[in-house]
């Protein structure tokens, strides 16, 4: 207890000592302030901007992208997962096909995506679904994988049918690192959805950070990153929670 | 099938088994004409040097592996993965580390009996057997080393099998606890007479301690080189055992038998 209060005092003291930092180089123009922004200006703005609306309204329409990807792409990669673990041929068959497009730069394909499916939600959907599919698949795959052989020859051994060693060793056995997955995901997914706000325009948060600079607003674009920090933080702590509390026979797999 | 020796009874029977294995191009040839009858009921400890074949001796008899040549009989039926009477305790304790201790001896005991009350009584009288009591509901993850090859020796015998295959059970387990586990093998073992139990080690003194009879293999290709009835009173108590001049004269003929 004693040293994790410690080390929450001395990572506010980092923080603190930076944005000291920070605040004198743009009060006495140590740093041209028009390109590094200013803590005690951002910092108004986040708080006016959250108070008129402007941050809560962007933030829900961002997050509901998110959302909507996360769940679908993350069904889709158990569902394929799953398959690709039954039977091993459709592995074969479509893993160096599935490496190849995740190595694809997803940010290259978002003008497909507005090509496709227009400038509303759907674009950002299909961003954040292009990346959450990939991370949770391979994170799952490699799970199923991680079953300890031990197990496998215990249930030869006790003459357990095949549905039952997929259910109670090799779905347990893959726990963790769908965890992991999941938490990973999730943050890659808001970065996906706001990568194709930054470029598509409308209403989220990554349209808000374009349009800071574009108009020369660096405090505009710190303001809004405060926003994001908030947003993904406290997604990956809700995560990292829901894993405990799930799987408390073991650590969560560190990212 | 009728066993052409009838003091065998339902008990084991090998003939001329060969087992070969193949490696890159290369034939590994693991048994050679291992020949072995073990009476129902028996202890018998199977030594010899890494590599000879001992675990691919088990694997054939648990019906893990199929044999490739010779004859081998569990009651007079050739063995099976699953057969109901036959039971395998594994080197490593594979616990599965998501289920509690009673959660585990519980997945093995499932495959054989229905009711849910009696197996929960059952899983609680192993547990106190081995001493256990009081950590029915911990992960594998909060036990120590002993404590969880204890759960899989529970486990193993949760399913009253006639033949019990262990491979090497205590092999990580410092010598103090060592000696108390394979105090608690031989109690489980002496409650179910007619339980024939086949123990692979590399610990001498533990085949001495604990059989009826221990089987010297010769190194690769594995055949059987000595068979040394071990004499020594029952009950046995291990602790006991290391102050018997008998147990280390026989200790040291094996020594001899192995050629070391
Ligand atoms: N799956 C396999 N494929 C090829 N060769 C194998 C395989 N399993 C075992 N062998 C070989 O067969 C021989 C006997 O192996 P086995 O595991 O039965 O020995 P062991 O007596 O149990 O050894 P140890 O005491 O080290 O456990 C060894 O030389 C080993 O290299
Ligand atoms: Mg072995």
């Amino acid at each position: 207890m004693n040293t994790r209060l410690g080390i929450f005092v001395g990572r506010s003291l980092v923080i603190l000592a930076w944005g000291l930092i920070w605040e004198l180089t743009a009060r006495y123009e140590l740093l041209p302030p028009a390109f590094t922004g200013q803590p005690s200006v951002f910092l108004q703005d986040f708080v006016e901007h959250v108070a008129d609306g402007t941050f809560p309204t962007a933030a829900l329409i961002t997050l509901q992208a998110v959302a909507v990807a996360f769940t679908l792409g993350g069904v889709l990669a158990i569902l394929t997962a799953l398959t690709m673990t039954v039977f091993p041929t459709v592995e074969r068959l479509f893993s160096p096909i599935i490496d190849a497009l995740n190595a694809l730069p997803r940010v290259a394909l978002i003008p497909l995506f507005i090509l496709w499916f227009g400038l509303g939600m759907l674009q950002k959907v299909a961003s954040g679904v292009s990346i959450m599919y990939f991370v949770l698949l391979s994170y799952t795959l490699a799970g199923a994988k991680a079953t300890d052989p031990d197990h496998l020859l215990l249930a030869r051994s006790l003459g357990i049918p095949r549905w039952r060693v997929f259910n109670q060793i090799i779905i347990p056995s893959a726990v963790p690192a769908i965890f992991a997955g999941l938490r990973l995901g999730l943050i890659y997914t808001v970065l996906g959805v706001i990568t194709a706000e930054l470029i598509a325009g409308g209403k989220g948060l990554g349209t808000l950070v374009s349009y800071y600079s574009n108009t020369f607003d660096p405090n505009g674009v710190f303001a809004t990153l405060i926003v994001l920090v908030i947003i993904t933080s406290t997604l990956s702590a809700v995560m990292s929670r829901i894993e405990r509390s799930i799987g408390k026979w073991r650590d969560p797999v560190q990212l | 099938m009728p066993l052409a020796d009838p003091a065998l009874g339902g008990g084991i029977r090998v003939r001329k088994l060969s087992h070969d294995y193949q490696r890159d191009e290369q034939r590994i040839e693991a048994l050679s004409d291992v020949n072995l009858d073990i009476p129902v009921g028996e202890f018998v400890a199977l030594v010899g040097t890494s590599g000879c074949g001992k675990t691919t001796l088990l694997d054939i008899l648990s019906g893990l592996l199929e044999s490739l040549q010779g004859e081998v009989l569990l009651a007079g039926e050739p063995p099976s993965a699953g057969r109901p009477d036959t039971a395998r305790m594994f080197a490593r304790d594979a616990l599965m580390p998501w289920r509690t201790a009673a959660q585990n001896i519980d997945f093995a005991l499932a495959t054989r009996v229905q009711d849910t009350d009696q197996r929960a009584q059952r899983i609680q009288q192993l547990l106190d057997a081995v001493g256990l009591e009081e950590f029915a509901d911990a992960y594998p993850g909060q036990l120590s080393q002993g404590m969880r090859q204890r759960v899989a020796l529970a486990r193993t015998f949760s399913l009253q099998s006639k033949f019990v295959m262990l491979d090497e059970p205590f092999g990580a387990v410092d010598a103090m606890t060592k000696i108390s586990l394979q105090d608690q093998l031989v109690e489980l073992w002496e409650q179910t007479p007619s339980t024939t139990v086949v123990l692979v080690t590399h610990d001498l003194g533990e085949a001495v301690a604990l059989s009826d009879r221990v089987i010297v293999m010769s190194p690769r290709p594995g055949r059987i080189v000595a068979d040394v009835p071990i004499d020594l009173p029952r009950p046995r108590s291990v602790k006991a055992l290391q102050s018997v001049s008998e147990f280390h004269k026989l200790v040291a003929q094996l020594w001899d038998e192995l050629g070391a």
